[in-house]
Protein backbone atom coordinates (compact mmCIF):
# COMPACT_ATOMS: atom_id res chain seq x y z
CA UNK A 1 0.00 0.00 0.00
CA UNK A 2 2.77 2.45 -0.68
CA UNK A 3 1.65 5.49 -2.26
CA UNK A 4 3.57 8.31 -4.00
CA UNK A 5 4.00 11.76 -1.81
CA UNK A 6 1.96 14.06 -4.14
CA UNK A 7 -1.64 12.03 -4.33
CA UNK A 8 -4.28 14.12 -3.41
CA UNK A 9 -6.03 12.24 -0.82
CA UNK A 10 -9.14 15.06 0.20
CA UNK A 11 -10.41 16.71 -3.07
CA UNK A 12 -13.65 19.09 -2.45
CA UNK A 13 -15.30 20.57 -5.99
CA UNK A 14 -17.03 23.72 -5.76
CA UNK A 15 -18.81 22.21 -2.82
CA UNK A 16 -21.78 24.30 -1.09
CA UNK A 17 -23.80 23.27 1.90
CA UNK A 18 -27.40 25.00 2.31
CA UNK A 19 -29.75 24.80 5.98
CA UNK A 20 -33.13 25.40 5.80
CA UNK A 21 -33.28 28.36 8.40
CA UNK A 22 -36.33 27.69 10.64
CA UNK A 23 -37.59 28.42 14.57
CA UNK A 24 -39.70 25.55 13.87
CA UNK A 25 -39.54 22.44 12.69
CA UNK A 26 -42.23 21.88 9.89
CA UNK A 27 -44.68 18.98 11.22
CA UNK A 28 -46.67 17.06 7.92
CA UNK A 29 -49.65 18.90 8.61
CA UNK A 30 -47.72 22.07 8.02
CA UNK A 31 -46.17 20.50 4.93
CA UNK A 32 -49.55 20.10 3.36
CA UNK A 33 -50.96 23.01 4.36
CA UNK A 34 -48.66 25.98 3.85
CA UNK A 35 -46.58 26.83 0.87
CA UNK A 36 -44.47 29.00 2.51
CA UNK A 37 -41.06 29.92 0.51
CA UNK A 38 -38.19 28.33 2.87
CA UNK A 39 -35.60 30.51 3.79
CA UNK A 40 -31.65 28.70 3.21
CA UNK A 41 -28.84 29.73 4.70
CA UNK A 42 -25.58 28.66 3.14
CA UNK A 43 -23.08 27.34 5.48
CA UNK A 44 -20.52 26.88 3.10
CA UNK A 45 -20.32 28.19 -0.06
CA UNK A 46 -18.23 26.89 -3.56
CA UNK A 47 -15.19 25.56 -1.33
CA UNK A 48 -12.64 24.19 -3.58
CA UNK A 49 -10.09 22.14 -1.54
CA UNK A 50 -7.12 20.14 -2.32
CA UNK A 51 -5.62 17.93 0.09
CA UNK A 52 -2.14 16.12 -0.72
CA UNK A 53 -1.28 12.98 1.20
CA UNK A 54 0.72 14.15 4.39
CA UNK A 55 -0.54 17.29 5.01
CA UNK A 56 -1.38 18.60 8.13
CA UNK A 57 -4.57 21.15 7.90
CA UNK A 58 -5.28 23.21 10.62
CA UNK A 59 -9.15 24.89 9.85
CA UNK A 60 -9.60 28.06 11.40
CA UNK A 61 -12.19 30.65 11.43
CA UNK A 62 -14.78 32.75 13.99
CA UNK A 63 -18.00 30.75 15.54
CA UNK A 64 -20.49 29.59 12.61
CA UNK A 65 -17.81 30.19 9.98
CA UNK A 66 -18.77 26.48 8.77
CA UNK A 67 -15.38 24.89 10.34
CA UNK A 68 -17.57 21.98 11.22
CA UNK A 69 -19.92 21.92 8.44
CA UNK A 70 -17.00 21.14 6.40
CA UNK A 71 -15.61 18.38 8.65
CA UNK A 72 -18.91 16.84 8.36
CA UNK A 73 -18.90 16.44 4.84
CA UNK A 74 -15.05 15.53 4.51
CA UNK A 75 -15.97 12.66 7.04
CA UNK A 76 -19.39 11.50 5.53
CA UNK A 77 -21.63 12.57 8.28
CA UNK A 78 -23.61 15.05 5.98
CA UNK A 79 -23.96 15.13 2.20
CA UNK A 80 -23.41 18.79 0.52
CA UNK A 81 -26.15 20.86 -1.00
CA UNK A 82 -23.96 20.56 -4.50
CA UNK A 83 -20.01 19.83 -5.39
CA UNK A 84 -18.55 16.53 -4.68
CA UNK A 85 -16.50 15.69 -2.86
CA UNK A 86 -13.65 12.35 -3.26
CA UNK A 87 -11.77 11.43 -0.24
CA UNK A 88 -9.23 8.29 -0.39
CA UNK A 89 -7.88 6.06 2.08
CA UNK A 90 -9.58 4.92 5.56
CA UNK A 91 -11.19 8.18 7.07
CA UNK A 92 -11.62 8.45 11.37
CA UNK A 93 -13.39 11.24 12.25
CA UNK A 94 -13.42 13.16 15.70
CA UNK A 95 -15.90 15.67 15.87
CA UNK A 96 -16.90 14.49 19.44
CA UNK A 97 -14.51 11.98 21.29
CA UNK A 98 -17.44 11.18 23.96
CA UNK A 99 -20.44 10.88 21.69
CA UNK A 100 -20.55 6.78 21.50
CA UNK A 101 -20.54 6.36 25.21
CA UNK A 102 -22.41 4.68 27.80
CA UNK A 103 -22.15 6.01 31.02
CA UNK A 104 -23.24 2.50 32.50
CA UNK A 105 -20.68 -0.05 30.53
CA UNK A 106 -17.01 -0.05 31.52
CA UNK A 107 -14.34 1.26 30.53
CA UNK A 108 -13.17 -2.30 28.16
CA UNK A 109 -16.87 -2.35 26.98
CA UNK A 110 -16.58 1.53 25.70
CA UNK A 111 -13.73 0.93 24.14
CA UNK A 112 -14.99 -1.57 21.84
CA UNK A 113 -18.23 0.21 21.38
CA UNK A 114 -16.45 3.51 20.40
CA UNK A 115 -13.86 1.77 18.19
CA UNK A 116 -16.53 0.19 16.18
CA UNK A 117 -18.65 3.86 15.70
CA UNK A 118 -15.77 5.41 14.60
CA UNK A 119 -15.20 2.54 11.94
CA UNK A 120 -12.38 -0.30 13.48
CA UNK A 121 -13.18 -3.73 12.99
CA UNK A 122 -13.95 -5.97 15.69
CA UNK A 123 -10.47 -8.41 15.60
CA UNK A 124 -8.94 -4.54 14.93
CA UNK A 125 -9.82 -3.33 18.56
CA UNK A 126 -9.19 -6.47 19.89
CA UNK A 127 -5.66 -6.27 18.31
CA UNK A 128 -5.17 -2.80 19.96
CA UNK A 129 -6.29 -3.38 23.39
CA UNK A 130 -3.68 -3.75 25.45
CA UNK A 131 -2.20 -0.81 23.84
CA UNK A 132 -5.38 1.33 24.19
CA UNK A 133 -5.54 -0.02 28.25
CA UNK A 134 -1.94 1.14 28.69
CA UNK A 135 -2.12 4.43 26.83
CA UNK A 136 -5.15 5.15 28.80
CA UNK A 137 -3.47 4.66 31.85
CA UNK A 138 -6.29 4.90 34.64
CA UNK A 139 -5.59 1.39 36.25
CA UNK A 140 -8.11 -0.32 37.70
CA UNK A 141 -11.29 2.33 36.43
CA UNK A 142 -11.13 0.35 33.31
CA UNK A 143 -13.26 -2.28 34.47
CA UNK A 144 -15.64 0.58 36.41
CA UNK A 145 -18.53 1.82 34.78
CA UNK A 146 -18.13 5.34 32.88
CA UNK A 147 -20.20 7.20 35.14
CA UNK A 148 -17.59 6.92 38.20
CA UNK A 149 -14.85 8.88 35.63
CA UNK A 150 -14.05 11.88 35.67
CA UNK A 151 -14.42 14.41 32.75
CA UNK A 152 -10.76 13.84 31.72
CA UNK A 153 -10.38 10.36 32.32
CA UNK A 154 -13.52 10.27 30.06
CA UNK A 155 -11.89 12.10 27.46
CA UNK A 156 -8.87 9.94 27.55
CA UNK A 157 -10.78 6.72 26.74
CA UNK A 158 -12.37 8.65 23.90
CA UNK A 159 -9.03 10.29 22.58
CA UNK A 160 -7.14 6.84 22.69
CA UNK A 161 -8.99 5.07 20.82
CA UNK A 162 -9.26 7.64 17.97
CA UNK A 163 -5.59 8.24 18.45
CA UNK A 164 -5.04 4.33 17.70
CA UNK A 165 -7.99 3.77 15.10
CA UNK A 166 -4.49 4.40 12.20
CA UNK A 167 -6.23 5.64 10.24
CA UNK A 168 -4.88 7.28 6.84
CA UNK A 169 -6.72 10.57 7.19
CA UNK A 170 -7.34 11.62 10.64
CA UNK A 171 -10.04 14.71 10.94
CA UNK A 172 -10.51 16.31 14.27
CA UNK A 173 -13.03 19.14 15.59
CA UNK A 174 -11.43 21.19 18.96
CA UNK A 175 -11.87 19.84 22.44
CA UNK A 176 -8.81 17.39 22.02
CA UNK A 177 -6.82 19.42 24.63
CA UNK A 178 -7.48 16.57 26.76
CA UNK A 179 -6.42 15.32 30.19
CA UNK A 180 -3.74 16.99 32.21
CA UNK A 181 -0.02 17.76 31.12
CA UNK A 182 1.20 14.40 31.29
CA UNK A 183 -0.99 12.82 29.30
CA UNK A 184 -1.17 15.93 26.96
CA UNK A 185 2.33 15.35 26.07
CA UNK A 186 1.87 11.85 25.12
CA UNK A 187 -0.94 13.21 22.39
CA UNK A 188 1.35 15.38 20.87
CA UNK A 189 3.85 12.91 20.60
CA UNK A 190 1.21 10.43 18.99
CA UNK A 191 0.35 14.04 16.70
CA UNK A 192 4.19 13.80 15.92
CA UNK A 193 4.44 10.00 14.83
CA UNK A 194 1.46 10.59 12.27
CA UNK A 195 3.10 13.66 10.65
CA UNK A 196 6.12 11.07 10.68
CA UNK A 197 4.12 8.48 8.87
CA UNK A 198 3.39 11.01 6.18
CA UNK A 199 -0.74 10.66 7.69
CA UNK A 200 -3.33 13.27 6.40
CA UNK A 201 -4.59 15.62 9.35
CA UNK A 202 -7.46 17.97 9.08
CA UNK A 203 -8.17 20.03 12.76
CA UNK A 204 -10.75 22.77 13.26
CA UNK A 205 -9.19 24.43 16.51
CA UNK A 206 -8.91 27.70 18.41
CA UNK A 207 -5.65 27.01 19.78
CA UNK A 208 -3.09 27.90 17.70
CA UNK A 209 -0.65 26.51 19.74
CA UNK A 210 -1.70 23.30 18.50
CA UNK A 211 -1.80 24.24 14.63
CA UNK A 212 1.44 25.38 15.19
CA UNK A 213 2.91 22.81 16.47
CA UNK A 214 1.20 20.42 14.08
CA UNK A 215 0.16 21.84 11.62
CA UNK A 216 1.93 23.01 8.14
CA UNK A 217 -1.01 24.66 5.93
CA UNK A 218 -4.28 27.03 7.36
CA UNK A 219 -7.13 27.54 5.91
CA UNK A 220 -9.14 30.62 6.73
CA UNK A 221 -12.61 30.18 6.63
CA UNK A 222 -15.36 32.95 7.18
CA UNK A 223 -18.77 32.90 6.35
CA UNK A 224 -19.01 29.78 4.44
CA UNK A 225 -16.07 31.04 2.23
CA UNK A 226 -12.32 30.20 2.36
CA UNK A 227 -10.75 33.52 2.46
CA UNK A 228 -7.28 32.12 3.01
CA UNK A 229 -5.38 29.20 2.29
CA UNK A 230 -1.65 28.94 2.77
CA UNK A 231 1.08 28.63 5.00
CA UNK A 232 1.43 28.89 9.10
CA UNK A 233 2.13 32.81 8.66
CA UNK A 234 -1.38 33.30 8.42
CA UNK A 235 -1.96 31.89 11.55
CA UNK A 236 0.02 35.33 13.09
CA UNK A 237 -2.18 37.51 11.44
CA UNK A 238 -5.46 35.45 12.38
CA UNK A 239 -4.76 35.03 15.83
CA UNK A 240 -3.45 38.91 16.28
CA UNK A 241 -6.14 40.75 14.35
CA UNK A 242 -8.74 41.97 16.03
CA UNK A 243 -11.49 39.70 15.64
CA UNK A 244 -14.74 41.51 14.22
CA UNK B 1 -21.26 -4.96 0.14
CA UNK B 2 -17.93 -6.67 0.03
CA UNK B 3 -17.45 -9.36 3.12
CA UNK B 4 -15.27 -7.24 5.16
CA UNK B 5 -17.57 -4.34 5.29
CA UNK B 6 -20.33 -7.10 5.99
CA UNK B 7 -18.20 -8.57 8.71
CA UNK B 8 -17.90 -4.92 10.56
CA UNK B 9 -21.83 -4.52 9.82
CA UNK B 10 -22.64 -7.50 11.50
CA UNK B 11 -20.08 -6.92 14.80
CA UNK B 12 -21.24 -3.39 14.83
CA UNK B 13 -25.18 -4.61 15.32
CA UNK B 14 -24.31 -7.06 17.76
CA UNK B 15 -22.29 -4.82 19.49
CA UNK B 16 -24.84 -2.21 19.97
CA UNK B 17 -27.58 -5.14 20.71
CA UNK B 18 -25.43 -5.73 23.21
CA UNK B 19 -24.69 -2.72 24.83
CA UNK B 20 -28.74 -2.56 25.13
CA UNK B 21 -29.10 -5.83 26.70
CA UNK B 22 -26.01 -4.97 29.10
CA UNK B 23 -26.95 -1.34 29.80
CA UNK B 24 -30.94 -2.72 30.58
CA UNK B 25 -29.84 -5.07 33.13
CA UNK B 26 -27.14 -3.54 34.72
CA UNK B 27 -27.58 -2.68 38.51
CA UNK B 28 -30.52 -4.64 39.19
CA UNK B 29 -30.71 -6.86 41.95
CA UNK B 30 -31.46 -10.10 39.68
CA UNK B 31 -29.31 -9.22 36.62
CA UNK B 32 -30.08 -10.83 33.39
CA UNK B 33 -31.98 -13.60 35.73
CA UNK B 34 -34.86 -10.56 34.55
CA UNK B 35 -34.64 -12.32 30.97
CA UNK B 36 -36.80 -15.48 32.28
CA UNK B 37 -38.39 -13.76 35.43
CA UNK B 38 -40.13 -11.39 33.08
CA UNK B 39 -42.16 -13.50 30.88
CA UNK B 40 -42.71 -16.29 33.82
CA UNK B 41 -44.49 -13.26 36.04
CA UNK B 42 -45.98 -12.27 32.44
CA UNK B 43 -47.60 -15.89 32.60
CA UNK B 44 -48.57 -15.85 35.71
CA UNK B 45 -50.17 -12.85 35.83
CA UNK B 46 -52.13 -13.86 32.45
CA UNK B 47 -53.07 -17.08 33.49
CA UNK B 48 -54.36 -15.65 36.94
CA UNK B 49 -56.39 -13.35 35.39
CA UNK B 50 -58.38 -15.74 33.43
CA UNK B 51 -58.83 -18.39 35.03
CA UNK B 52 -61.46 -15.98 36.53
CA UNK B 53 -62.26 -14.23 32.74
CA UNK B 54 -62.81 -16.64 29.57
CA UNK B 55 -64.15 -14.50 26.41
CA UNK B 56 -63.88 -16.53 23.72
CA UNK B 57 -64.33 -20.57 23.85
CA UNK B 58 -61.35 -22.19 22.96
CA UNK B 59 -59.49 -25.13 24.47
CA UNK B 60 -56.93 -24.26 26.70
CA UNK B 61 -57.62 -19.90 26.89
CA UNK B 62 -54.49 -19.61 28.73
CA UNK B 63 -52.05 -20.70 25.84
CA UNK B 64 -54.11 -19.31 23.33
CA UNK B 65 -53.59 -16.02 24.72
CA UNK B 66 -50.24 -16.11 25.61
CA UNK B 67 -48.96 -17.13 22.01
CA UNK B 68 -50.16 -14.84 20.55
CA UNK B 69 -49.21 -12.04 23.25
CA UNK B 70 -45.87 -13.35 23.13
CA UNK B 71 -45.48 -12.52 19.26
CA UNK B 72 -48.06 -9.12 19.62
CA UNK B 73 -45.67 -7.61 22.51
CA UNK B 74 -41.96 -8.11 20.41
CA UNK B 75 -43.89 -6.43 17.67
CA UNK B 76 -45.31 -3.79 19.62
CA UNK B 77 -42.66 -2.79 22.28
CA UNK B 78 -40.06 -3.55 19.59
CA UNK B 79 -41.28 -0.38 17.33
CA UNK B 80 -42.37 1.75 19.74
CA UNK B 81 -39.06 1.79 21.30
CA UNK B 82 -37.57 2.16 17.87
CA UNK B 83 -39.46 5.07 16.17
CA UNK B 84 -38.11 7.76 18.28
CA UNK B 85 -34.91 6.27 18.64
CA UNK B 86 -32.87 8.72 15.82
CA UNK B 87 -33.89 11.59 17.42
CA UNK B 88 -32.81 10.24 20.65
CA UNK B 89 -29.45 9.43 19.27
CA UNK B 90 -28.77 12.66 17.61
CA UNK B 91 -25.50 13.02 19.31
CA UNK B 92 -24.42 10.14 17.74
CA UNK B 93 -25.66 10.70 14.19
CA UNK B 94 -24.35 14.02 14.59
CA UNK B 95 -20.75 13.44 15.01
CA UNK B 96 -19.77 9.98 14.45
CA UNK B 97 -20.25 8.17 10.46
CA UNK B 98 -21.41 4.85 10.94
CA UNK B 99 -24.64 2.68 9.59
CA UNK B 100 -27.35 4.19 11.17
CA UNK B 101 -30.04 1.50 10.66
CA UNK B 102 -27.89 -0.24 13.72
CA UNK B 103 -29.40 1.88 15.87
CA UNK B 104 -32.52 0.41 15.22
CA UNK B 105 -31.46 -3.08 14.28
CA UNK B 106 -29.98 -3.32 17.96
CA UNK B 107 -32.90 -2.41 19.34
CA UNK B 108 -34.47 -5.68 17.32
CA UNK B 109 -31.93 -7.33 17.85
CA UNK B 110 -31.87 -7.21 21.96
CA UNK B 111 -35.99 -7.72 21.92
CA UNK B 112 -35.48 -10.70 19.90
CA UNK B 113 -33.25 -12.50 22.39
CA UNK B 114 -35.88 -11.96 24.85
CA UNK B 115 -38.43 -13.27 22.87
CA UNK B 116 -36.63 -16.13 22.16
CA UNK B 117 -35.76 -16.85 25.43
CA UNK B 118 -39.84 -16.52 26.44
CA UNK B 119 -40.50 -18.68 23.61
CA UNK B 120 -38.61 -21.62 25.01
CA UNK B 121 -40.45 -20.76 28.50
CA UNK B 122 -43.93 -21.49 27.12
CA UNK B 123 -42.25 -24.32 24.66
CA UNK B 124 -41.05 -26.05 28.15
CA UNK B 125 -44.89 -25.00 29.48
CA UNK B 126 -46.48 -26.66 26.50
CA UNK B 127 -43.99 -29.91 27.18
CA UNK B 128 -45.37 -29.90 30.63
CA UNK B 129 -49.23 -29.96 30.38
CA UNK B 130 -50.14 -30.63 26.86
CA UNK B 131 -48.61 -32.60 23.67
CA UNK B 132 -46.57 -30.51 20.65
CA UNK B 133 -46.32 -31.75 17.51
CA UNK B 134 -42.92 -31.66 15.79
CA UNK B 135 -43.98 -30.63 12.51
CA UNK B 136 -45.64 -27.52 13.86
CA UNK B 137 -42.63 -27.05 16.00
CA UNK B 138 -40.36 -26.96 12.87
CA UNK B 139 -42.41 -23.87 12.06
CA UNK B 140 -41.36 -22.09 14.51
CA UNK B 141 -37.81 -20.22 13.42
CA UNK B 142 -39.96 -19.20 10.20
CA UNK B 143 -42.38 -17.63 12.43
CA UNK B 144 -39.78 -15.79 14.22
CA UNK B 145 -37.47 -14.67 11.24
CA UNK B 146 -40.66 -13.69 9.47
CA UNK B 147 -41.97 -11.92 12.56
CA UNK B 148 -38.26 -9.89 12.74
CA UNK B 149 -37.88 -8.86 9.41
CA UNK B 150 -41.96 -7.21 9.53
CA UNK B 151 -40.66 -5.65 12.30
CA UNK B 152 -37.72 -4.24 11.55
CA UNK B 153 -39.27 -2.86 8.24
CA UNK B 154 -41.87 -0.98 9.86
CA UNK B 155 -39.36 0.19 12.54
CA UNK B 156 -36.98 1.23 10.04
CA UNK B 157 -39.14 3.19 8.22
CA UNK B 158 -41.49 4.77 11.25
CA UNK B 159 -38.08 5.82 12.82
CA UNK B 160 -36.90 7.32 9.82
CA UNK B 161 -39.82 9.62 8.79
CA UNK B 162 -40.10 10.81 12.63
CA UNK B 163 -36.50 12.37 11.92
CA UNK B 164 -38.20 14.97 9.78
CA UNK B 165 -41.94 14.59 11.27
CA UNK B 166 -42.21 14.17 14.58
CA UNK B 167 -45.78 13.62 14.56
CA UNK B 168 -44.75 9.99 13.79
CA UNK B 169 -44.06 9.11 17.36
CA UNK B 170 -47.33 10.36 18.39
CA UNK B 171 -49.45 8.52 15.98
CA UNK B 172 -47.61 4.98 16.45
CA UNK B 173 -48.58 5.71 20.00
CA UNK B 174 -51.95 6.17 19.28
CA UNK B 175 -51.76 3.13 16.45
CA UNK B 176 -50.26 0.50 18.41
CA UNK B 177 -53.45 -0.26 20.85
CA UNK B 178 -55.71 -0.07 18.04
CA UNK B 179 -53.66 -2.08 15.60
CA UNK B 180 -53.50 -4.62 18.70
CA UNK B 181 -57.26 -4.88 18.68
CA UNK B 182 -57.27 -5.85 14.68
CA UNK B 183 -55.09 -8.17 15.34
CA UNK B 184 -56.57 -11.90 16.49
CA UNK B 185 -54.70 -11.89 19.18
CA UNK B 186 -57.68 -12.05 22.03
CA UNK B 187 -60.13 -13.90 19.96
CA UNK B 188 -60.39 -15.69 16.98
CA UNK B 189 -61.19 -14.27 13.34
CA UNK B 190 -64.00 -16.64 13.03
CA UNK B 191 -65.91 -14.90 15.88
CA UNK B 192 -65.86 -11.53 13.37
CA UNK B 193 -68.28 -11.11 10.10
CA UNK B 194 -66.91 -12.04 6.80
CA UNK B 195 -67.08 -8.26 5.67
CA UNK B 196 -64.17 -7.54 8.04
CA UNK B 197 -61.91 -10.06 6.39
CA UNK B 198 -60.25 -7.59 4.26
CA UNK B 199 -58.79 -6.13 7.68
CA UNK B 200 -57.00 -9.27 8.35
CA UNK B 201 -55.48 -9.15 4.95
CA UNK B 202 -53.92 -5.77 5.37
CA UNK B 203 -52.87 -7.14 8.49
CA UNK B 204 -49.24 -9.27 8.04
CA UNK B 205 -49.87 -9.84 11.92
CA UNK B 206 -52.70 -11.64 11.89
CA UNK B 207 -51.04 -14.43 10.23
CA UNK B 208 -47.61 -14.20 12.14
CA UNK B 209 -50.41 -14.93 15.81
CA UNK B 210 -52.09 -17.45 13.82
CA UNK B 211 -49.31 -19.44 12.80
CA UNK B 212 -47.76 -19.39 16.11
CA UNK B 213 -51.18 -21.31 17.46
CA UNK B 214 -50.71 -23.37 14.63
CA UNK B 215 -47.16 -23.88 15.38
CA UNK B 216 -47.63 -24.62 19.26
CA UNK B 217 -51.46 -25.07 20.34
CA UNK B 218 -52.24 -26.75 16.50
CA UNK B 219 -54.84 -24.32 15.52
CA UNK B 220 -55.64 -24.73 12.58
CA UNK B 221 -55.32 -21.60 10.38
CA UNK B 222 -58.47 -19.42 9.73
CA UNK B 223 -58.06 -18.39 5.76
CA UNK B 224 -54.64 -19.34 4.02
CA UNK B 225 -54.70 -16.66 2.27
CA UNK B 226 -53.86 -14.66 5.22
CA UNK B 227 -50.30 -15.54 3.97
CA UNK B 228 -50.28 -14.55 0.95
CA UNK B 229 -51.36 -11.41 1.12
CA UNK B 230 -49.77 -10.92 4.52
CA UNK B 231 -46.49 -11.97 2.89
CA UNK B 232 -47.02 -9.46 0.09
CA UNK B 233 -47.24 -6.53 2.26
CA UNK B 234 -44.28 -8.33 4.23
CA UNK B 235 -41.94 -7.67 1.48
CA UNK B 236 -43.79 -4.25 0.02
CA UNK B 237 -43.16 -2.84 3.74
CA UNK B 238 -39.54 -4.05 3.77
CA UNK B 239 -38.77 -2.68 -0.20
CA UNK B 240 -40.53 1.00 0.58
CA UNK B 241 -38.43 0.82 3.90
CA UNK B 242 -34.98 0.38 3.06
CA UNK B 243 -35.71 3.02 -0.05
CA UNK B 244 -36.86 5.62 2.03
CA UNK B 245 -34.03 5.01 4.89
CA UNK B 246 -31.83 4.91 1.99
CA UNK B 247 -32.78 7.79 0.40
CA UNK B 248 -33.08 10.29 3.67
CA UNK B 249 -30.56 8.74 6.13
CA UNK B 250 -27.69 10.62 4.40
CA UNK B 251 -29.73 14.02 5.14
CA UNK B 252 -30.83 12.84 9.12
CA UNK B 253 -27.79 15.58 10.30
CA UNK B 254 -29.42 18.08 8.54
CA UNK B 255 -32.83 17.39 10.55
CA UNK B 256 -31.35 16.47 13.81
Amino acid sequence: MKKTRKNTVILAKNISKSYLLRTERPTAIEKIFSKKKTNRRFALKNININIKQGERVGVIGNNGSGKTTLLKILAGITQPTSGKVLVRGKVVSIIDITAGFHLDLNGIENIFLNGLIIGLRKQEINQRLDKIIKFIDIGDYINAPLYTYSAGMILRVGFSVAIFSNPDILLIDESFAVGDEIFRKKAIQKFEEFAEQQKTLVVVSHWPGFIKKNCNRVIHLKKGKIVHDGGLDLLDLYFTMPQC
Amino acid sequence: MNKDKFRYWLDFNIALAFKEIKARYKYTVFGFLWMFLNPVLQMLVIGFVFRFFVPVRVDNYFLFLFSGLLIWNFFSISITRATPMFVYERSLIQKAKFPREAIILSIIFSNLFHFVISIFLLLIFVFLTSSVSVKGLLLLPVIVVWLTILTSAFSLIFASLNVRFRDVNFLIQAIMPIWFYATPVMYTINLLPKNLYWLFHLNPMTSLVELMRYSILNIPLSNSTFLISGLFITILILIISMKYFKKENIYFDDWL
